[in-house]
């Protein structure tokens, strides 16, 4: 599938991040659920804890080089899903989803004109906003599998060092630290994203040519923000708890923070609060409309 | 919690597809938003013949015990809300902060109205009612599209509705629940509670004596609904195939049920249900 994180910074002018998450879970997806072609929808907020503080003093001894700020940059990220490119393109040409008097219609109320007031606006026109879309390469460790509860969502953020080949660092992190990590007692699912080396793979076609994504200062931004990292995992526990026992206390931790040491130039982890706006649909769609 | 069913019949300006569409598209989109909602889903009724469509559906012929006739002419979908008390369900229905705006996060009124497009819809008012819920396998969704069924029950007359319940949920569920591929298993006895006045407008149809009967004689075909999740539609049917098992649910069914049929409905999850204490933000 077609897969986009897409780092979202609030509008601090305007909004706390608790009345971004209202905004953006509430209103926003209201409109952005039906995009058209849209196959799975999940919108990740930053937790208000951190877990540095949630872990305690074990946490510094699980991360490399963490980069100060980095939850500064962003306060949400949606990851969208698309059958292809093509799909995720023509996402925003809105289908009929409304009844109205005159049957079936294309609501005429469909907006993303929050846009400017949620995210972080570009100049005071509020007309575009700054954002981080990038398109990820996934590979499904364990499936995910969602009771009908609040899962405990924790994503670990990696950055390769630097004299390590891209391939060889694809296959090692596939082949060896994906399956060591997978051995984690209580992990409920994990995902690995790699992330696509072209910073524009995600937005090309889908924001104007001349918008602030492809000037001269977007470019820089994006690019500073894509520096910091390669590559992500998804983690689901029930539980921090569950996260210590798996990774810090069980046997695996040694072996898993000397390969962290090997692999990369720095790693880092943050819990995020998990809003499900569409469930992923990995099978062939329906031929009818689903969400 | 608190859990209630909402029964529809399209609007008859509408296919059952575009129903769908509309349901599951602008309708889900504000019912998503309803104040302090705790789990919100849609079932429509799949465009599959269940008798037909699949390998060994043929089954279903004998496991149905008298089917109503022209069943699905009264509903094309229904919809599930959780809260975590009828008070919380009855004050949902008010305008929503959740909108950010020109002057910070914003009251949207359109929530209160759940997207104002119910005339439009809907036929008449949905079939709403509290239900009394027994998780017998909780459910677990992967990410796919699951084989969903909705078994309807009927209690033999003679029979207290507190028997009913603690048989089916003690014996037939329980049996029930070894089925191989089953991702969740749940028990919804529909209860006399009145959820409908103080949600719906006074000058809605479902308080009109026509509504009042249209209601009345849907609720007549059945008194419970067990809620079946499988990978696939395979699971089920092998499932009722196996002679390790059914010679006992059915004898169970015949003596349970005076009715017993089965629909497949497609599943949309518009907000998975958190049956977690809830967290202080804002959550769906």
């Amino acid at each position: 599938m077609f897969k986009v994180f897409a780092f979202l910074k609030r509008n601090s002018e305007l909004l706390s991040h608790d009345e971004y998450r209202a905004g953006h879970i509430g209103f926003h997806c209201c409109n952005s659920r039906r995009l058209t072609g849209i196959r799975g929808y999940i919108v990740n907020v930053w937790a208000n804890e951190g877990l540095a503080s949630k872990i305690g003093p074990g946490y510094k001894d699980i991360i490399i080089n963490e980069p100060t700020g980095f939850n500064d940059l962003w306060d949400g990220f949606p990851q969208v899903y698309f059958d292809d490119a093509a799909s995720w393109k023509k996402a925003t040409t809105i289908e009929p989803t409304r009844a109205t008097e005159n049957g079936l219609s294309i609501d005429p109320d469909w907006t993303l004109s929050d846009s400017g007031f949620l995210f972080d606006p570009v100049d005071a026109s509020l007309k575009e906003f700054k954002s981080n879309h990038l398109k990820m390469d996934e590979e499904i460790i364990i499936p995910v599998n969602r009771p009908e509860r609040k899962v405990t969502k924790i994503i670990q953020f990696f950055k390769k060092h630097d004299f390590i080949d891209e391939l060889d660092f694809r296959n090692i992190m596939l082949s060896s630290y994906a399956k060591k990590l997978s051995n984690m007692e209580g992990l409920k699912g994990l995902t690995l994203n790699f992330r696509d080396h072209d910073i524009d793979s995600a937005i090309k076609g889908f924001y104007p040519d001349t918008g602030w994504h492809f000037s001269k200062q977007g470019n820089y931004e994006r690019s500073q923000f894509a520096s910091l990292w390669d590559g992500a995992f998804e983690m689901y526990f029930d539980n921090i708890d569950a996260f210590k026992a798996g990774r810090m206390t069980s046997s695996l931790n040694e072996t898993l923070t000397a390969l962290d040491r090997k692999l990369f130039s720095s790693a880092w982890y943050v819990e995020v609060d998990e809003n499900v706006i569409i469930m992923p649909n990995r099978d062939p769609a329906p031929d009818f409309y689903y969400r | 919690m608190f859990k209630a069913f909402g029964f529809v019949k399209r609007n008859l300006s509408l296919t059952h597809d575009e129903y769908r569409a509309a349901h599951a598209g602008y309708h889900n989109s504000f019912g998503r938003r309803l104040n302090n909602i705790r789990g919100y889903i849609l079932n429509v009724r799949s465009n599959h013949e269940l008798s037909s469509a699949y390998n060994g559906s043929s089954v279903l012929e004998k496991i149905t015990i008298a089917e109503p006739n022209n069943f699905d002419d009264a509903w094309d979908g229904y919809g599930q809300l959780n809260f975590d008390s009828y008070d919380d369900y009855i004050s949902a229905r008010s305008p929503s902060l959740d909108r950010a705006g020109k002057h910070g996060l914003e009251y949207d009124p359109m929530v209160a109205k759940v997207g104002n497009d119910l005339e439009y819809l809907y036929s008449g008012s949905p079939f709403q009612f509290c239900v009394d819920e027994a998780v017998q396998v909780p459910v677990i969704r992967p990410e796919k599209k699951l084989f969903k069924l909705a078994q309807f029950v009927k209690a033999p007359a003679n029979l207290s509705p507190i028997l009913f319940r603690s048989y089916i949920a003690g014996k037939y569920c329980s049996a029930l629940s070894v089925m191989p591929g089953l991702r969740g298993l749940v028990l919804n006895m529909r209860t006399p509670l009145d959820v409908m006045s103080g949600f719906f407008k006074p000058e809605s149809e479902a308080f009109t004596d026509e509504g009042i009967v249209r209601r009345e004689l849907f609720y007549s075909t059945w008194d419970g609904i067990i809620e079946y999740w499988f990978d696939d539609a395979s699971d089920f049917f092998s499932g009722r195939a196996d002679q390790s098992l059914n010679p006992y649910l059915a004898k169970l069914e015949s003596e349970l049920f005076t009715a017993s049929f089965f629909r497949e409905v497609d599943e949309t999850v518009a907000v998975v249900p958190n049956r977690n204490p809830p967290v202080d933000f804002y959550f769906r």
